[in-house]
């Protein structure tokens, strides 16, 4: 492993990772007002995005767009600073923000609103800026006029070999799981083209994150009454421990504490370790609150264990996973950041927002 | 109060008639002070049913909201309005019917069915929205059920207290207007012939006197 290309990102991303919001300052945020998160945010990283903000409301809302343009101004510049096999990744990373911004344009056709309220729901991001978003949805009138508008990108031939079934059926979410299935299948494909440890590394971050969506998957479509087909239809066919089948075979496991117990008896015995404990915690959260929505929030949480322990294992300095590290905690931090604003505005009390952040302790 | 004793034949016959009726409003009066008293006692039982269900229907909807509030802050209130966009309305209907109940009263029954469509099926994408949106669906589901049965409640106590204003009024009626009536033409009745019986026995006196007066004449 070539330990060199990481000279030139490791210190920015180290620097990057010291201007993040410590835990215990978040934690305070849950109790303040707007007007304060506004003003104490313009002392950190978020500055730019806060004063562009428009000046003459503000509101949750406001605050969450300019969060999120903060997260990819991040993500474009940690790309900037990567060696070239790691900018892959990290361009897959943000493909996920695009499909985004794909999906919001389909939701818009099929809600069929006005041009300039679909675009409040956009964020720019790589290829999908404002102004090609904007063309899509104007010279478009529905979603398969927005497919064909995709197709010079990857994203229009994906949409178009579901669109025959979408338009049989009229279920969006047909197309949106298949959105979701090529960008996580992409960033599996990325982070196997990595060599040595930082393959395993990422293979293992990924790996925690596309199985945990998965476990979100089943149980929610479970405890809706979902039938087997319908469940294996929403599942991420990738996976670096669980096989497929094998994870399919878990759908029939009657109630939840039997399905953790079944998964945790499936992972391969080389890379058992981390999903071991994340399999752990979300059987510790489930036993102590019986609660999905308890149960999705440990899981987030596992991921950013996974990350803390990829750090603590190896070598920090020289592997990509330092990168994957900070992306995830600048994600985790955006997302607590919304919890909080959204939380001051509807009036929940500070103990209540505290208990929703997903904080590195 | 007037009371119209025009056409009254005030005879004997019409008085026991008159009297008959009023015994018949008598107890036309009981029967229906009885079914107001059992009215009132059903008014109550389904007053007592009300907090409860309202109770049951705050909390349920407390519950909804408290989730779709997490809901909004994990995922953030711009998401979360974009996936209503899309999101397929629930599925359900409301039957309505009729039940009998005290004293044979069409109390009106609303019934809570589930849609066959698409039950089962995610209503939103289920990686853009986390499990609390689903839940706060599905309290929301349940707080429709607590909804349905406070206005069923509602209905027939709206219903029992349209029966008790009926009742009252059929009560008032008998009461205030037919008793009083059926009194002032028993009373008039008994006055004409106590005064027809006077002139009567007066007729008779004078006849004696003069039929006394005629024998002592002749003698």
């Amino acid at each position: 492993m070539n330990v060199w290309k990481y000279k030139r990102i490791s210190p920015k991303v180290i620097a990057a990772k010291l201007s993040l919001i410590k835990p215990e300052d978040m934690a305070n945020l849950a109790g303040r007002n707007l007007t304060y998160i506004q003003s104490m945010l313009t002392k950190t990283q978020y500055r730019p995005e806060i004063i562009a903000m428009p000046t003459e409301k503000l509101s949750s809302l406001s605050l969450e767009t300019a969060f999120l343009k903060n997260f990819i101004r991040t993500c474009e510049k940690i790309m900037e600073w990567s060696p070239k096999d790691i900018r892959f990744l990290l361009h897959v990373v943000l493909k996920k923000l695009e499909v985004g911004n794909i999906k919001a344009m389909l939701r818009a056709k099929v809600a069929n609103i006005r041009v300039d309220e679909a675009l409040e729901y956009i964020t720019p991001v790589g290829r999908l800026n404002e102004a090609r978003c904007r063309r899509i949805l104007e010279s478009s009138n529905n979603v398969n006029d927005v497919v064909e508008l995709l197709l010079d990108l990857e994203y229009g031939l994906v949409l178009m070999d579901v669109l025959r079934e979408y338009e049989k059926t009229g279920v969006l979410l047909l197309l949106e799981i298949a959105l979701d299935k090529y960008v996580y299948g992409e960033l599996w494909r990325a982070a196997e083209k990595l060599n040595g440890l930082d393959k395993k590394i990422a293979e293992t971050v990924l790996g925690i994150e596309i199985a945990s969506v998965n476990i979100k998957v089943i149980l929610r479509c479970r405890a809706m009454g979902s039938s087997e087909d319908k469940i294996r239809r929403n599942l991420i066919p990738i996976s670096g421990v669980f096989e497929g089948k094998e994870l399919e075979e878990t759908i029939e496991v009657a109630d939840i504490e039997a399905f953790v117990k079944r998964l945790s008896t499936i992972p391969k015995l080389s890379l058992t370790r981390d999903y071991q404990y994340m399999l752990t915690d979300i059987q510790r959260e489930y036993s102590a609150s019986r609660s999905l929505p308890r149960l999705e929030t440990a899981l987030d949480k596992s991921l950013l264990k996974t990350n803390r322990r990829m750090l603590k294992r190896y070598t920090p300095f020289f592997n990509i996973g330092l990168i994957l590290a900070f992306l995830n905690l600048k994600w985790f931090e955006v997302r607590n950041l919304r919890a909080i604003v959204n939380g001051i505005e509807d009036g929940v009390s500070p103990s209540k927002i505290r208990k929703l952040l997903i904080l590195p302790i | 109060m007037s009371v119209e004793l025009v056409g009254i034949h005030p005879t004997r016959l019409e008085l026991l008639r008159l009297r008959r009726r009023r015994a018949l409003a008598d107890g036309i009066i009981d029967i229906l002070k009885k079914d107001l008293e059992a009215l009132i006692v059903t008014l109550f039982e389904f007053l007592k049913q009300i907090p409860s269900i309202r109770d049951q229907m705050y909390q349920a909807q407390n519950e909804a909201y408290d989730l779709f509030i997490e809901a909004k802050m994990i995922t953030g209130s711009k998401k979360i309005e974009e996936l209503s966009l899309v999101a397929q309305p629930t599925d359900f209907d409301i039957t309505t019917g009729t039940k009998k109940g005290v004293l044979g009263i069409s109390f009106p029954s609303f019934g809570f069915t589930e849609g066959t469509a698409r039950i089962s099926e995610p209503r939103f994408s289920i990686l853009d929205s986390p499990a609390s949106l689903d839940e706060s669906a599905l309290r929301m589901r349940g707080a429709l059920k607590y909804i349905i049965r406070l206005a069923e409640a509602e209905a027939s106590i709206r219903e029992i207290l349209e029966v008790i204003s009926i009742k009252k009024r059929q009560i008032n009626r008998l009461e205030y207007r037919i008793l009083p009536e059926l009194d002032a033409a028993i009373r008039y009745i008994e006055l004409i012939l106590e005064e027809t019986e006077r002139q009567d026995a007066i007729r008779v006196r004078v006849l004696q006197r003069k039929r006394k007066e005629r024998a002592t004449k002749l003698s």
